[in-house]
């Protein structure tokens, strides 16, 4: 069953202050959280989180296109391994 | 043997009777196997492959620099779990700020002030940019973090991002700002 509008998206208050304060520091820093089940919201586009996956922190360089979803979605908790062949990274 | 040999795909179990195979294919998109060319398995074979339907494929093995198409099972059935890989230098060359990821891996990673770090382990991407695995160390693959990568030398550059750390507070549940502002 989807959450009801009305009460409008979840987020843990306090990372709503971190990013803030993130921001404000201007800095080239990872927010570490724990709080996978956060709503990303606009206000934290351009930021960089390190979401906790029960073992290590990944880093989650947050676009326009991730708002809505949730922290916990871009950290898999489970390891894949797969080959890389010809696969790419883009530098950010 | 390729000198840096690329694993791109295995080929499968037959399909058919007409001497096709089931291919599982490791590149990006899969239908690009088939594009690089004469695929070596390793042991001095070179194959090369025409898809026929998704996931099966035709196979031919070059002799003499002519393929001989596999045209029944039984043949079909003596390739299955042939690796077939590539050489490096085959790969196009990527676009700028892009990296193969089988470039990034081992690559030695060097702190700004020039001390090494460790070297890449593995190359993180689930949706939200990539990122490298250092030893203990995960840095997002941005040019704020990786200032520097020199593929032919064999090392990057790291200048690792501060930490923030957000501790989850007792319990502070809070409505998002706009969801606020409605009631």
């Amino acid at each position: 069953m989807t959450r009801s509008v009305w009460k409008g998206p979840f987020v843990d208050g306090y990372l709503l202050n971190k990013a803030e304060a993130s921001r404000a520091s201007g800095r080239n820093e990872i927010i570490k959280i724990w709080s996978r089940r956060s709503t990303i919201l606009p206000q934290f586009v351009g930021l960089t989180f390190g979401v906790y996956n029960g073992h290590k922190f990944l880093p989650v360089q947050v676009n326009e296109n991730m708002v809505g979803h949730k922290f916990g979605e871009f950290s898999p908790t489970r390891t894949f391994t797969g080959h890389s062949a010809d696969k790419k990274a883009k530098r950010g | 043997m390729p000198e840096r040999p690329i694993l791109l795909g295995v080929i499968g179990r037959p399909h058919g009777v007409r001497g096709f195979v089931h291919v599982t294919s490791y590149t990006a998109d899969p239908a690009d196997i088939a594009s690089y060319g004469p695929l070596a398995d390793g042991r001095g074979r070179l194959f090369r492959l025409r898809w026929q339907a998704e996931g099966v494929a035709r196979v031919a093995e070059i002799v003499d620099g002519k393929p001989v198409w596999v045209s029944n099972r039984e043949d079909a059935a003596k390739l299955t779990n042939t690796r077939l890989l590539v050489e490096r230098e085959r790969l196009p060359a990527p676009a700028e700020d892009e990296y193969y990821l089988t470039d990034l891996v081992g690559l030695a990673a060097f702190g700004p002030d020039g001390e090494e770090i460790g070297q890449v382990g593995a190359v993180h991407d689930y949706g939200a940019g990539a990122s490298l695995e250092i030893g203990p160390l995960i840095v997002p693959f941005t040019r704020e973090s990786v200032p520097e990568v020199d593929i032919k030398a064999g090392r990057l550059v790291v200048r690792p991002p501060a930490e923030m750390v957000v501790q989850p507070a007792v319990k502070t549940l809070a409505r998002a700002p706009e969801a606020e502002a409605r009631s």
